[in-house]
């Protein structure tokens, strides 16, 4: 009698859901139009695409490139600041009307999201502490040792792809964490020995701390960043790929680039 | 001609297969002090349940003045407001003061204003010689106090007959004296009253008829002096001499 | 850096943690009254019924409900992540403080119900006048250690988006690279927060506890 209970609940939670996922095709461009406002995710943990500054503003690349476009569309921006994990989720949900957050174009994401034009170009980067004895030529070469990376990442899809499932890198050694600097905190006490992220973020923590070193960088995973958009939205993405182009060609995205990413 | 209270039918009360007690006769008339002995384990208890709706009787009637209580459709409630029922625990309300003991059945169930209730309420205890006690809380009076108390409580509700649940036998014996001693001033007072207990001092002097049950069965009931001194059944005889016995260890002790 | 500034980024997400826990307790108190009197005095049907929600709502980790009810449920009804968060972590303390509810209701002994229906008030009656009073004495100890749990679960909207305590802790700490001052600001927060709520209830505790042996 409780079992069958149990499954009459369960159908119902079932049911709420897929009465959640089954959503009529609106246009969020319409919508934002409308309110004058779009609320864009992003995860402001990830310095220096996305961070706050000491008074707790948020900051960087991807910030002033976003409320860039926003102002060319007229709109006002607001901010929601959510755990990377959650943001394509949100966005798929209609919870937030679009998210930037260092976004690489991946399959799995565009089944449920879509994204924009690249609006930058990163590449991938291999960093480890002065105490490591290994060589790493090839980006092959961290299989023989502890690799951690975030999670959720073309980072992580990268290494599970190429290096777990062929089983050169046991599942055991690799270790996914939530944040970069939660990685990179066990980067620096030994858990791991191979930290594999984006380059510039990394560049940003190798210069905060001189034991690191980057001992590889190039496109593995990475390369283009995107906004992500709602799945379907041909006019918003138009829109916004648009307002890239404008960026682009007159030298404000580079400027960006210059006042964040140099040393 | 004695006005019957209380009149109970027939009276069988069954749990699974034990058979508590069946085909009980008794008649409770106006005034009356009626004091029901017999080991433990005979259904006295559940006998003064069965009278104030606690438990159900499986058959038999019980009538309350001109009512038949046990008739479906009684409102229960109703009907207990007029049986007023002590137990062997006393079961004071822990959160309530004394007097906020007596006042509850006031207020709630007979919705007397608060005024009213406190004056009534304080009646009551005085009665029961525990005016000066009206703030304490249970845990702060003894086993005999709290007992009085307890008969307070039902004593406001002015009820049409007492019930008592072996009310000493949880107290030390100097406190026991105390209680029968408000119990034996109420049936002076005229009020009808149904006492299970093995005091058998206060059987003899206050008691108007003694009702010997023993295996479910009343075995034989009469008069104090009929059952001590001329009882027709040797089983009544063996078991007040017993418990006379016993008693006068008891007597001793409290001494 | 400023080290003011510092902190008061981080305590600023005070206001949130205290927001959750002031939606979430109050009604899984209210929601888990309800339903331990149902499973107390309901009958044989209610107590099942009851017993299956405490079995769903204590056996989910509440981060999954969290996101159930923000990504899937309300797309029908479009609840803000923060009350998405405090709802659902009503739900999961109403099916904890119903088993605590419903401790304290048996622990108050049967007899007090029969003493009170012998002077004539209903069962109704009898449970509010006599076995409730009794039984919110018993429940406050165990009801204090749910209020510190909700507090520190209150955390878990973080992953809605909601800047709370632990959300901006991370942010700050991300950015300045300043990871054990930002997290042990916020434990001490959070430190703070529990004890001032113990305190409090244990003064409640007392001040309305029974007298007894003067």
């Amino acid at each position: 009698m409780k079992k069958y209970l149990l499954l009459a609940v369960a159908l119902l939670l079932v049911g709420a859901i897929l009465v959640g996922c089954a959503s009529e095709p609106t246009s969020v461009l319409d919508k934002i139009q409308k309110a004058k406002k779009v609320s864009v995710g992003t995860s402001a943990d990830y310095p220096p695409y996305e961070y706050v500054d000491d008074a707790g503003n948020k900051t960087g690349f991807d910030i002033e490139l976003m409320e860039e476009i926003a102002k060319r569309m007229g709109l006002e921006l607001e901010w929601v600041d959510m755990p990377f994990d959650s943001l394509v989720a949100a966005v798929a949900s209609g919870k937030l009307d679009m998210s930037i957050s260092c976004f690489n174009y991946d399959e799995e994401r565009d089944k449920t999201v879509d994204f924009s034009e690249a609006y930058y170009t990163t590449e991938d980067a291999f960093v480890v502490t002065s105490a490591f004895s290994g060589t790493i030529v090839a980006p092959e070469d961290v299989a023989g040792f502890k690799v951690g990376v975030q999670s959720g990442t073309v980072q992580d899809d990268w290494l599970t792809t190429n290096l777990v499932t062929p089983g050169l890198l046991p599942e055991a050694n690799l270790s996914r964490y939530e944040r970069v600097d939660q990685a990179a905190l066990d980067l620096a006490n030994g858990r791991i020995d191979v930290l594999m992220g984006d380059y510039v973020p990394i560049q940003a923590l190798v210069a905060q701390n001189p034991d690191l070193q980057v001992v590889y960088h190039g496109e593995l995973s990475t390369g283009p960043i995107n906004i992500v958009l709602p799945d379907g939205d041909t006019a918003l993405k138009a829109e916004v790929d648009r307002i890239i182009k404008e960026l682009q060609a007159e030298g404000f995205i580079d400027q960006l680039a210059v006042k964040y990413f140099s040393e | 001609m004695p006005k019957p209270i209380l009149t109970i039918n027939n009276l069988t009360k069954t749990y699974g297969k034990n058979v508590i007690f069946q085909h009980l006769d008794l008649t409770v008339n106006e005034g009356d002090t009626i004091v029901i002995i017999g080991p433990s384990g005979t259904g006295k208890s559940t006998l003064l349940r069965c009278v104030n709706l606690l438990t159900r009787p499986n058959e038999g009637q019980i009538w309350l003045d001109d009512l038949e209580i046990t008739a479906k459709g009684t409102d229960e409630d109703q009907v207990r407001q007029h049986i007023g029922m002590v137990f062997q625990n006393f079961l004071l309300f822990n959160h309530l003061t004394a007097l906020g003991n007596v006042k509850l059945g006031l207020t709630k169930v007979k919705h007397m204003s608060d005024e009213a209730a406190t004056d009534k309420a304080m009646k009551e205890l005085s009665r029961v010689g525990l005016a000066d006690r009206a703030d304490h809380y249970p845990g702060q009076l003894s086993g005999g106090q709290q007992q009085r108390v307890a008969i307070a409580r039902a004593l406001a509700m002015d009820p049409r007959v007492m019930l008592f649940d072996e009310p000493t036998s949880a107290l030390d014996p100097e406190l026991i004296g105390e209680v029968l001693e408000v119990m034996r001033q109420l049936a002076m007072d005229g009020m009808t009253m149904l006492v299970v207990t093995h005091e058998m001092g206060f059987a003899r002097e206050v008691a108007d008829r003694i009702v010997f049950m023993e295996k479910g069965y009343i075995v034989e009931e009469g008069s104090p002096d009929e059952m001590f001194n001329h009882p027709k059944f040797d089983r009544t005889r063996e078991f007040l001499w017993k418990i006379t016995e016993l008693y006068g260890k008891k007597e001793k002790e409290a001494k | 850096m400023d080290f003011g500034q510092f902190i008061s980024y981080i305590a600023s997400g005070t206001v949130y943690t205290v927001g959750v826990t002031l939606i979430a307790l109050p009604s899984g108190l209210l929601i888990g009254t309800i339903l331990a009197l149902f499973y107390v005095y309901g009958g044989k049907v209610a107590a099942r019924v009851m017993n299956l929600y405490s079995t769903i709502f204590r056996g989910i980790p509440p981060l999954v409900l969290l996101f159930i009810l923000f990504f899937a449920v309300s797309k029908g009804i479009n609840l803000s992540a923060f009350l998405a968060g405090s709802l659902s972590l009503g739900m999961v303390s109403s099916a904890y403080q119903m088993e605590i509810v419903r401790g304290a209701l048996l622990s108050v002994s049967g007899d007090q119900l029969m003493a009170a229906r012998a002077i004539g008030l209903s069962r109704l009656q009898a449970i509010r006048y006599v076995v409730l009073p009794q039984a919110v004495r018993l429940a406050i100890p165990p009801w204090s250690n749910e209020a510190a749990i909700i507090i520190k679960d209150s955390s878990l909207v973080y992953a809605l988006g909601v800047p709370e305590i632990l959300r901006r802790a991370q942010l700050i700490g991300a950015s300045s690279q300043k990871y054990l001052l930002a997290y042990l600001s916020a434990a001490i927060i959070y430190f703070l927060l529990v004890s001032l709520t113990t305190r409090l209830l244990n003064r409640l505790e007392n001040k309305l506890s029974i007298p007894s042996h003067p």
